[in-house]
């Protein structure tokens, strides 16, 4: 990227960063897409068993949805906290992102398990096989988000807040309020969907 | 290296407020509320609703990419919305190609469908060692012309498995329809054959029987066939 004249050696240097990181987020949305594609041509083919609509519980799958996009508020909160230096408050915001994300999770792993013990297995059919690979990729996404937001949170903690760490929490909210996005389609496709 | 962001730096339009965050929550929200409603409450069903719901996530999307993300605020170059334009594209040509296609391919290959298309287009007689009507090889063509003068000839003795081509002799369009005028009946497959100008189609007789035809567009010209069983 071109830095203008008044940007700093190092504010271009994390601009550059933030670019780099964005063209990952972009790359990681084309996955995503894929996923989508081949879930939107799989959801019929439940080989005469159950469907998306005789097991999908929709209050449950709204809880999940509130509390990550709550939980991406409170990201964008904790954000500006950062900007500002406050370390006390990042710590609060943050802290709240990671406890609504592990609720999240704590859903999702439930909903999961009900349906393995259900026998709605991965390898059950193809619409299971393309549900399964859909949502856990996102699953995944949302664990490896946690990690590493536990991880500069230790950090914060340990080390202060520094310039390092502010640029740190930007990548990774910008990561989150990725996944709250590609999570609004999921919602939308494949539960919503699943009823229309 | 330990000095903290500037201050100017914090209040800078590209990273956003406490304000543009909060109306992205509440704006979020009522998208994501409204489709719920509209599918627990089945207010509107199927494509109707499929469309309805996506139209609201993908508002959902640019609430959120523009108050969350701040995609196009501040004052850099606007690498980063190029490229999100681009993966777009390509998202959109990936996942509406895909069903599309696959969609064209299912309306056509169904699996119901399949064997028999199979059996008949391609002349399988049979699957497994079971016969599948299909004729094997190819008998005796019989020619029938068919003008704005009439048909000829009006009746066709034929055996099992032999084929009928129905010739279109001059330059009008005419349609081969089966039954008595205006009743509507199948041979095979077919209720009725298109023959364009100069144009003919072809039937196999794999149904025996006394079949009767006429010309749609002149139903006062009839003719009929009938197909003997071989043995």
């Amino acid at each position: 990227m071109v830095a203008s004249k008044e940007m700093t050696h190092e504010e271009a240097a994390e601009d550059r960063v933030m670019f780099g990181f964005w063209v990952y987020l972009m790359t990681d949305l084309l996955m995503f897409a894929v996923l989508f594609a081949v879930f939107a041509v799989l959801r019929d083919n439940t080989m005469g068993g159950s469907t998306g609509r005789d097991l999908f519980v929709l209050p449950l799958v709204l809880a999940e949805t509130i509390l990550l996009l709550t939980s991406s508020f409170t990201c964008g909160i904790g954000m500006i906290a950062a900007r500002r230096g406050d370390k006390n408050q990042v710590l609060f915001w943050f802290g709240l992102t990671f406890l609504l994300g592990l609720a999240f999770l704590s859903i999702e792993f439930y909903e999961f398990a009900e349906l393995i013990h259900e026998g709605h297995t991965i390898s059950s059919n193809a619409f299971f096989s393309s549900f399964f690979t859909l949502v856990g990729t996102h699953g995944l996404h949302i664990i490896s988000g946690l990690i590493w937001l536990a991880t500069i949170l230790v950090f914060v903690v340990k080390r202060g807040l520094n310039r390092h760490m502010v640029r740190k929490l930007a990548l990774l909210s910008l990561f989150w309020h990725f996944l709250d996005i590609v999570w609004i389609f999921i919602f939308t496709f494949v539960y919503l969907g699943a009823f229309a | 290296m330990n000095k903290l962001a500037t201050p100017e730096h914090a209040t800078s339009e590209s990273h956003g407020s406490v304000m543009s965050y909060f109306a992205g929550f509440v704006l979020s929200l009522i998208y994501t509320i409204i489709p719920y409603l509209l599918v627990t409450n089945e207010i509107i069903t199927g494509s109707a609703l499929l469309i309805t719901i996506l139209a609201f996530a993908v508002t959902q999307m640019i609430i959120q990419i523009f108050f969350f993300l701040h995609l196009g605020r501040g004052p850099k170059p606007f690498y980063n919305v190029v490229f999100f334009i681009g993966t777009f594209l390509i998202i959109m040509i990936v996942v509406l190609g895909s069903v599309f296609i696959m969609n064209n391919l299912y309306s056509n290959m169904s699996p119901s469908d399949v064997a028999k298309n199979q059996a008949e287009s391609e002349g399988i007689y049979q699957i497994g060692g079971v016969e599948t009507g299909a004729c094997q090889g190819l008998n005796e063509n019989h020619k029938v012309y068919v003008s704005n003068e009439g048909i000829s000839p009006t009746f066709v003795n034929a055996e099992f498995c032999d084929t009928i081509s129905f010739i279109n002799a001059d330059g009008k369009e005419h349609i081969i329809a089966f039954g008595q005028y205006p009743d509507v009946q199948y041979y095979g497959e077919d209720s009725e054959l298109i023959l364009s100008t100069q144009r003919a189609s072809v039937i196999v007789l794999n149904s025996a029987g006394t079949f009767s035809f006429r010309d749609d567009s002149n139903p006062q010209f009839t003719g009929s066939f009938t197909v003997n069983l071989k043995e």
